[in-house]
C-alpha cells in the first residue's frame, strides 16, 4: 500500500502549504496584531487536531480489504 | 481609539482617525459557501449511515470517516482564506492621508495611498435592498486633476464616513494655506 501512503502524503503536502500560507499572512500583515494572534492560534490548534483525527482515521482504513473488495 | 492599529509606512505624529474593513455582512454571504459545505459534509454521513445496509460492520465506515475528515481539513482551510481575504482588505483614514490596502488571494497585496489635500470629489452610494437595511455601500474619492478614482467598497456608515473624509480635508486643505501663508510671509513654520 506505498501508493496509498504516497497519495496522502501529498494530499497532506498540499494541505501544509495552504496552511503555511495562511499563517504567514497572518503573521506578516498583522494590521491588528491581538486579533492576527487570536486567529492564529485557533488556526494552528484546529489544523492540529484535525491533522491528528486525519491520521488516526488514516490509520484506521483496512486499505488492503478495499482494493480486494473493489478488484471482486 | 486605534491604539492597536499599525500599518507599514506610518509617520511620526500620524493619527488613525477611521479604520475600516467591509460590512460583516459581506464575510457572512462569502462564509454561507463554508457552512453548505460543513452541511453537506454531515448530510453525506447521516445518508450513508442510515441508508447504508450495516455500514458500521463493513471497511467503508472508516473510508467514509476518512473521507469525511480530510473534507473538513479542507473546509477549515478555506475558511480561514475567506477571513484572510476580509480581514486583509482595509482602509485607513488617518489625520493625513488615506491608505487602501487591498489582498487579492495569496501573495498579492496591493496599498496605495492619497493626501487628504488631494481630494476634490467624495461620493457615497448605497445600493440595494439588503446594504439600504444594514446601512453599507461604497464610497468613492475623486482626486484632483485626475481620473483616478479612489474607491472603500461594501464598508459599514458610508455617508458618515464621507462627512468625516471631508471635515478632515477641509481641515488639512486649512492648515496647507495657513502654513502656505506663513512661508510667503516669512515667518519660520
Amino acid at each position: 500500500m506505498n501508493i496509498i501512503n504516497l497519495a496522502y502524503f501529498l494530499v497532506i503536502l498540499i494541505y501544509l502549504a495552504i496552511g503555511a500560507a495562511i499563517i504567514f499572512h497572518m503573521l506578516r500583515y498583522k494590521i491588528n496584531r491581538h486579533a492576527a494572534m487570536v486567529m492564529f492560534a485557533i488556526y494552528s490548534l484546529g489544523s492540529l487536531v484535525l491533522l491528528i483525527f486525519n491520521f488516526s482515521f488514516f490509520k484506521m482504513v483496512d486499505w488492503n480489504q478495499i482494493f480486494s473488495l473493489f478488484t471482486l | 481609539m486605534y491604539d492597536e492599529i499599525h500599518f507599514p509606512g506610518q509617520h511620526e505624529n500620524e493619527q488613525v482617525i477611521l479604520f475600516l474593513r467591509r460590512h460583516w455582512f459581506v464575510f457572512f454571504m462569502r462564509s454561507l459557501s463554508i457552512l453548505a459545505a460543513i452541511v453537506i459534509v454531515i448530510l453525506l454521513y447521516v445518508f450513508l449511515v442510515t441508508f447504508g445496509q450495516n455500514l458500521h460492520e463493513t471497511p467503508y465506515y472508516n473510508l467514509l470517516l476518512f473521507g469525511e475528515s480530510l473534507a473538513t481539513l479542507f473546509i477549515w482551510n478555506f475558511f480561514f482564506i475567506l477571513w484572510l481575504d476580509y480581514y486583509l482588505d482595509a482602509w485607513i483614514v488617518t489625520t493625513e492621508r488615506i491608505i487602501n490596502i487591498e489582498q487579492r488571494g495569496f501573495f498579492y497585496r496591493d496599498i496605495s495611498e492619497l493626501k487628504l489635500t488631494k481630494i476634490q470629489d467624495v461620493t457615497s452610494e448605497i445600493i440595494g435592498v439588503i446594504p439600504t437595511l444594514l446601512d453599507f455601500g461604497n464610497i468613492c474619492v475623486q482626486t484632483a486633476g485626475e481620473t483616478e478614482r479612489f474607491t472603500f467598497r461594501q464598508i459599514p456608515n458610508p455617508n458618515y464616513i464621507k462627512n468625516v473624509i471631508v471635515q478632515l480635508q477641509e481641515k488639512e486643505k486649512k492648515s496647507e494655506e495657513k502654513e502656505m501663508g506663513r512661508a510667503i510671509r516669512g515667518e519660520e513654520i
